[in-house]
């Protein structure tokens, strides 16, 4: 274990080595991917003027404004679904997985007509987006409860409320954080999109705003405090999980698990 | 539970679709909502038909569709070969290098669009690059799972059979790892449409995220949704087609599922080698066929748009530019992405030069 740590580090040592090297020596050439240097140092830049903080925290506010909206909404309509009325479940399945492949970002300038171009639209369009994995797979997780859990609560005489909340809820906690989990992934992803499309702050407008201006180093230093953000993120949320979640085995802690997140078997899971 | 088996199930699934397809079409008509903003699903209807009538459809399913293929094919053409030595081969490096891979996957396609920009020009290559950097990840790391874990007793019994280490890759690791590789092929094809049309629109001259943003440009209201709906459609349908397929391919993933639904494994068609062989020839024809048109459809926008092009938009807050009628093909919208005015021409060369590579 120690040794392969070691490994890894090298590994990534090497990689980052590379990308300072081969733009330095001129193999690659260095105006359109700069040296890893030269990207710290505009990071740095970006940082103590100011840019790179307020611009953060708007998307961050952003991403999770949309990913609060679309677990309070979607977990509870899940649990709803997925619980109490399975044939209302089975009614709208289809419509549900319609809206899922709705594309808020292809529906963004419908979504500005009714919302304005404001907060308003860019938080609807990450809430659409991160609402129907976290339903979907809260479906999916209540439905693949064991049934001998169940039954074994209930000839203990649970009433309905505990049997909900010691039993059921916690076996579908798995399921609804990889839903949680593929939601941020995808939130991330379409949060930067839409910024492009039409903001004036956000780290997506820093990224267009640079590419305008061809500012190499800075489209990089975007690019690569995005990709951090997203990554710390999966690590936030695999730590709430390990946290929460204490009773299945989610393995080591890590941003490399060699493992896919557990696909729940519902056709929607990956239907962004 | 994906098999409808009876009429009454089939109507209850369909029930959630009904009432909101009715509701779309009542809202703006009894005026709960302003048809202005929100068309009756007949008018966006009527307005899909017209722009198959046009032929603006299928212009940019074409060009779409030929984009996407192409990026999962070179994504294949990387990640699977890639992937199989990761898994099967060079364990211990794939163990090593997870990290940086699982780094890179996290890596915004998104903010890859201007860098890929920087490279390849705003021609076709930059989408295409998107598209296969979007899906070489799904498909990497399902195939490193797959070989992989290959169930160790098939391995074992063909080695104590004498197979050769080509027969061992070829008979029992590639058919063992397929249908998981499958998987991460489909995520990959669904993950790509829905992100190659929002690239189309910030940046490009044709295809169908270009169609609804250029309507919203022009404030066809109608032809938003009718793109929309279009796109939504095809998304249902690919993801739809897919699981089928997978099905069909490998039925003995889902045998517990048939015998649950008492549904006969009729389903199991073995794809021939004469028709394997047929369809790749079949989609190299259509790609060089594509290819052929969506660079005759690029120049067809660029040459158009030359009289209006400095004052093309570039993001969806600018005002409408362009003629609102012939909307398709006849607007230059190859540069939203590089914008900068005095360069518009030279940009265009290189847009040019890029397709004349393919």
């Amino acid at each position: 274990m120690k040794s392969l740590i070691v490994k890894r580090i090298i590994a990534v040592g090497i990689a980052l080595s590379a990308w300072e090297l081969l733009p330095r020596l001129g193999i690659i050439d260095p105006l359109f991917i700069p040296p890893l240097s030269q990207v710290v140092v505009t990071i740095n830049g970006l940082l103590e003027s100011g840019e790179l903080p307020t611009h953060t925290l708007i998307s961050l506010q952003r991403a999770f404004s949309g990913l609060t909206a679309a677990v309070l909404v979607g977990i509870p309509l899940g649990l709803l679904l997925g619980g109490w009325f399975p044939r209302l479940q089975q009614g709208v399945e289809p419509l549900m997985e319609l809206f899922a492949q709705a594309n808020p970002v292809i529906l963004a300038h419908i979504i500005i007509f009714f919302l304005g171009i404001g907060e308003g639209a860019k938080i609807f369009i990450i809430g659409w987006l991160c609402i129907w994995p976290i339903t979907f797979s809260t479906i999916a997780g209540i439905r693949d409860v064991e049934a001998q859990l169940v039954k074994a609560a209930r000839s203990f005489g649970l009433g309905r409320g505990s049997l909900f909340f010691r039993i059921v809820l916690p076996a579908a906690a798995p399921a609804i954080f990889t839903g949680l989990r593929l939601s941020a992934g995808y939130a991330f992803i379409m949060l930067i999109a839409s910024e492009m499309m039409g903001a004036s702050s956000g780290l997506g407008w820093l990224v267009v705003q640079s590419q305008e201006s061809y500012h190499v180093q800075r489209i990089f230093a975007g690019a690569v405090v995005i990709t951090a953000l997203a990554v710390i993120t999966d690590l936030l949320l695999k730590l709430l999980e390990r946290r929460t979640v204490i009773w299945t085995n989610t393995g080591e802690l890590d941003i490399c698990d060699t493992h896919e997140p557990k696909r729940v078997n519902l056709y929607q899971e990956e239907a962004p | 539970m994906e098999f409808p088996q009876s009429f009454r199930d089939h109507l209850l699934r369909s029930s959630g679709l009904t009432v909101f397809l009715l509701l779309w079409e009542l809202a703006p008509r009894l005026e709960w909502i302003d048809p202005d903003f929100l068309p009756a699903f007949s008018t966006v209807m009527v307005e899909v038909c017209e722009l198959f009538q046009e032929g603006a459809l299928q212009i940019h399913l074409l060009v779409s569709i030929w984009r996407g293929v192409t990026g999962l094919l070179l994504a294949l053409a990387l990640g699977l070969p890639l992937g199989l030595v990761l898994g099967r081969y060079y364990r211990d490096l794939a163990e090593t290098i997870n990290p940086l891979l699982r780094v890179l996957s996290q890596v915004n396609p998104f903010t890859l669009l201007p860098v890929f920009i920087l490279f390849f020009g705003i021609g076709e290559t930059a989408k295409v690059a998107v598209v296969a950097w979007v899906c070489l990840w799904p498909v990497l790391f399902y195939t490193i799972t797959a070989s992989r874990e290959v169930p160790l007793i098939l391995v074992k019994t063909a080695v104590s059979m004498g197979a050769s280490s080509e027969e061992m890759l070829l008979k029992v690791i590639v058919p063992a790892a397929l249908p998981t590789i499958f998987v991460g092929i489909r995520i990959a094809a669904c993950l790509t449409f829905y992100i190659l049309v929002a690239a189309e629109m910030l940046g490009a001259g044709a295809g169908l995220g270009w169609l609804v943003h250029n309507s919203a440009m022009n404030y066809q209201i109608p032809r938003i949704y009718a793109g929309a709906a279009f796109i939504i459609l095809l998304g249902f349908l690919l993801s739809r087609f897919l699981r089928y397929l997978e099905r069909g391919l490998f039925p003995w993933q889902f045998e517990a599922m048939f015998q649950l639904s008492g549904e006969p494994a009729q389903l199991a068609w073995r794809p021939r080698k004469a028709a394997s062989i047929a369809f790749a020839c079949t989609v190299l024809v259509a790609l060089v066929i594509g290819g052929f048109q969506v660079d005759k459809i690029n120049r067809a926008s660029a040459q158009g748009g030359h009289t209006g092009h400095h004052g093309h938009q570039t993001m969806a807050e600018d005002a409408p530019g362009g003629p609102a009628a012939g909307g398709h093909g006849s607007m230059h919208h190859g540069g939203t992405s590089v914008p900068s005015k005095g360069r518009g021409s030279d940009l265009d060369m290189s847009d040019m030069t890029m397709e004349e590579e393919h």
